[in-house]
């Protein structure tokens, strides 16, 4: 028989639980970079790469990641786009399945396993941390394990690269050796189902079983037939029947362990040394307190470490400015390069520590297993808002960023749920908010004032972002009360063990995250700030100013931007903004921020850049700090800066959020929601700041 | 503690067997969080964190 074409292109799909190593070993096998979690649902979405040239494939192999998923029942809707992807209900089907399993957690491991031996399509067990099962005493005897379950083991260890080669040959070798898992098969599918569905693939009947037992049908996509002999079977005897496949899945796990001699399935080997970490981590008085200085020092290290280098970025950026002014000489074009191009992205780029340092922490929190400890201490806080501990990772992931913060969502199970979630990350502080602080808060602020051993600055920073989370927890209590009331969904989280993480994975994580924020800001912002620029640079100031009339020339220096359009309407909206304590520059910015918030920052330095013609280069909190009124006070106060802060933190300014946001519920009405009722509030709660803080003579 | 079986049914109940919360599984309560609530248990060979409601659904004996 003639062997298919070597040419074919094969693809694999790499199936596993959450926190074996899978997306490490996909990372090694493509040499691509993608985040490493340690965190139950970091992969949400299905990668896909080559496989790297090193490991030196004999044929095209191309390697798609699937979620990490404990089994294919559709409890959410990573299990459910797994299982769709392997069946082949979207798409062909893989050719060839690899299930990472920890090898030094079998007995749970090998559940997932069973499942894809249903489906009957090659499967190839790629039996990882190898060497953390040996130390913890359980080494696994890899042939015999393949001798067991019938079908290639191969030994890996992907933070070493170790086995990964003969993976890849495994791999390539597809078509050539035979694969026989009717043994298994043939126990696994002992279990009879009704007549009704006997018709159906077996796997997918099986799938539905389950499917229809925990009430979740409606990720499945099942036909009407489908739903039709389903309804065929009394509800009771269903529930059993899927029960009854569960406990014969792992009766075969059992048998499978026995027959190779594997000690340790009670015992977790792997969690000796976490649990004794966690007597400290998650103990009741010293796990919350250790909590909270973790996010303590997270926003006090922000505001310290990032300084130097913010120094250097802005001088970097005002030498930029002021070679392209003295080489290019006064013009129109000047202007555009040096206040609207350079300015622009400088003004963005120069947060770039502070961001990277927050995806620093976020990073080493989720590779490490600290994540899923967070989630469990704080469960019971979610629980009072009716949400899972683990709406928690998405909504702490908000404070990075809400797009991602948003896709993350998806491992909750249960529409309402994840619609409530979704609701409130928003709220969270997210990472563009953070250079409007910063700016606010540096310029407006005694730098030098201390209270204890925090500064006044970095603990108004703290404020901002303990008040977007309790009010992010307020409106998710409100939502689960009224539009989207559901009961609280259960929490079933694992624990993983605590690793070490990889600090060459953490970097690159940090790195492609800072990059995605630059990127965005290098398109988004860069775009806003020409356009704005050009907003508030025409129409021109009239010709009698130029010419020299003394008394226009007086206005006109006081404020040319009042000629321009920008200014015009930042004019017609600054009787809105009175009452917060804002003027119509302010509300420039504000409106520019729409779009994005990072855009107020350089919208701000535009409107001040052109209002300072001389004073370019000097940086902008300097030229809000000096900033005076009319009647001769300093245009902003403490207190204004908090009222802006304040409409900042409640504000839905972000066009990208709303357009993820539509993609996930798939209608206008959540991010029309979202944008009215969040800029109602934010204006409402800017206003009721300033004015009680007047009348509290501030 | 040794599971018997789950009380009721339904997805909560497929979710727990799952997680291992098989019939004759040894079960080990390893803490409680600091507010009293979820649980730590140990199971084949995991950590897994269940509210205390949920745990009620996993029926158990002494061993």
């Amino acid at each position: 028989m003639s062997a298919a074409p070597v040419a074919a292109e094969l693809r694999v799909a790499l199936a596993g639980n959450p926190n074996v190593g899978k997306t490490s070993l996909f990372n090694e096998l493509t040499g691509s970079r993608h985040k490493v979690g340690n965190y139950a649902g970091v992969t949400v979405e299905t990668r896909e790469g080559a496989v790297a040239a090193r490991w030196q494939p004999t044929r095209s192999v191309t390697v798609v990641d699937l979620p990490g998923t404990y089994s294919l029942t559709p409890v959410s809707e990573d299990e459910a786009v797994a299982f769709r992807c392997l069946h082949g209900d979207e798409g062909p089907p893989p050719d060839l399945i690899v299930l990472v399993v920890d090898a030094a957690n079998l007995a749970r491991n090998l559940y997932l396993a069973m499942q894809l031996c249903e489906l009957g399509r090659p499967l190839v067990l790629a039996l990882n941390m190898m060497d953390v099962a040996a130390e913890a005493g359980v080494p696994v005897d890899a042939a015999a394990l393949s001798r067991a379950l019938g079908l290639p083991v191969l030994p890996t260890v992907a933070r070493t690269g170790e086995g990964i080669a003969a993976l890849v040959q495994e791999i390539c070798r597809f078509g050539q050796v035979p694969w026989d898992m009717a043994e298994v098969r043939g126990r696994l599918f002992g279990t009879p189902l009704p007549a009704g569905l006997a018709a159906l693939p077996p796997a997918r009947a099986r799938w539905l079983v389950a499917a229809q037992a925990s009430e979740t049908l409606g990720l499945t996509g099942a036909t009407a037939e489908e739903r039709a002999a389903l309804a065929g079977v009394d509800a009771g005897e269903l529930r059993a029947l899927a029960a009854a496949l569960v406990i014969g899945r792992y009766a075969e796990v059992d048998r499978a362990l026995a027959q190779i001699g594997h000690r340790g399935g009670e015992r977790a080997p792997a969690m000796d040394h976490s649990a004794r970490i966690d007597r400290v981590l998650t103990h009741r008085v010293w796990g919350l307190l250790i909590f909270l200085v973790v996010m303590a020092l997270l926003f006090q290290s922000i505001f310290a470490w990032a300084e130097p280098l913010m120094g250097v970025i802005e001088a970097a950026i005002a030498w930029l400015s002021g070679q392209v002014k003295a080489g290019l000489g006064p013009g129109l074009f000047t202007d555009l390069l040096s206040e609207g191009v350079i300015a622009g992205v400088g003004n963005v780029l120069v947060f770039v520590p502070q961001i990277a340092l927050l995806f620093l922490f976020i990073g080493l929190l989720e590779d490490t297993g600290y994540m899923a400890r967070a989630a469990f201490l704080i469960d019971r806080l979610m629980a009072r808002v009716g949400l899972h501990g683990k709406a928690f990772v998405p909504l702490l992931s908000g404070f990075a960023c809400a797009i991602p913060a948003i896709l993350g969502t998806r491992t909750i199970s249960g529409f309402r749920d994840r619609l409530v979630t979704i609701m409130m990350i928003p709220f969270m502080s997210c990472s563009a908010r953070l250079p409007v602080y910063v700016l606010l808060i540096s310029a407006l602020f005694d730098g030098e004032a201390r209270v204890g051993p925090f500064t006044q600055a970095s603990l108004v920073l703290l404020a901002m972002y303990v008040l977007s989370t309790v009010s992010a927890l307020a409106v998710g209590a409100i939502y689960k009360r009224t539009l989207l009331r559901s009961p609280t969904p259960a929490l079933v989280l694992e624990l993983p063990p605590y690793r070490l993480p990889r600090v060459r994975n953490t970097l690159l994580q940090v790195y492609d995250r800072t990059a995605d924020f630059v990127r965005d800001a290098g398109t988004v912002i860069l775009a806003m700030t020409v356009v704005l620029w050009a907003l508030l640079s025409f129409p021109r100031p009239p010709e009698a100013v130029r010419a020299g009339d003394p008394v226009e020339l007086v206005a006109a220096l006081e404020s040319p931007i009042e000629h321009s359009l920008g200014g015009q309407f930042g004019k017609l909206i600054e009787p809105a903004l009175t009452p917060m304590g804002q003027d119509f520059r302010m509300g420039v910015a504000i409106v520019g921020s729409f779009a994005a918030r990072e855009v107020f920052v350089s919208t701000l330095g535009l409107v001040y850049g052109i209002e300072a013609d001389d004073e370019d280069n000097q940086p902008l909190r300097q030229a809000l700090r000096e900033a005076k009124a009319a009647d001769g006070r300093p245009r902003y106060s403490p207190l204004s800066g908090l009222a802006l802060m304040v409409f900042f933190v409640y504000a839905c300014q972000c066009m990208s959020t709303l357009a993820v946001v539509r993609r996930e519920t798939r209608s206008w009405r959540w991010p029309l929601l979202m944008f009215v009722s969040m800029t109602a509030l934010a204006y409402a709660m800017a206003v009721g700041v300033f004015q009680v803080g007047r009348l509290l003579g501030y | 503690m040794v599971t018997v079986a789950d009380a009721g049914g339904g997805g909560l109940t497929l979710r727990l067997l799952e997680m291992g919360f098989v019939p004759g599984t040894v079960v080990t309560l390893v803490k409680r969080a600091p507010f009293g609530d979820p649980l730590e248990f140990q199971v084949r060979g995991c950590h897994i964190s269940l509210r205390a409601a949920e745990a009620s659904c996993v029926r158990t004996e002494p061993a």
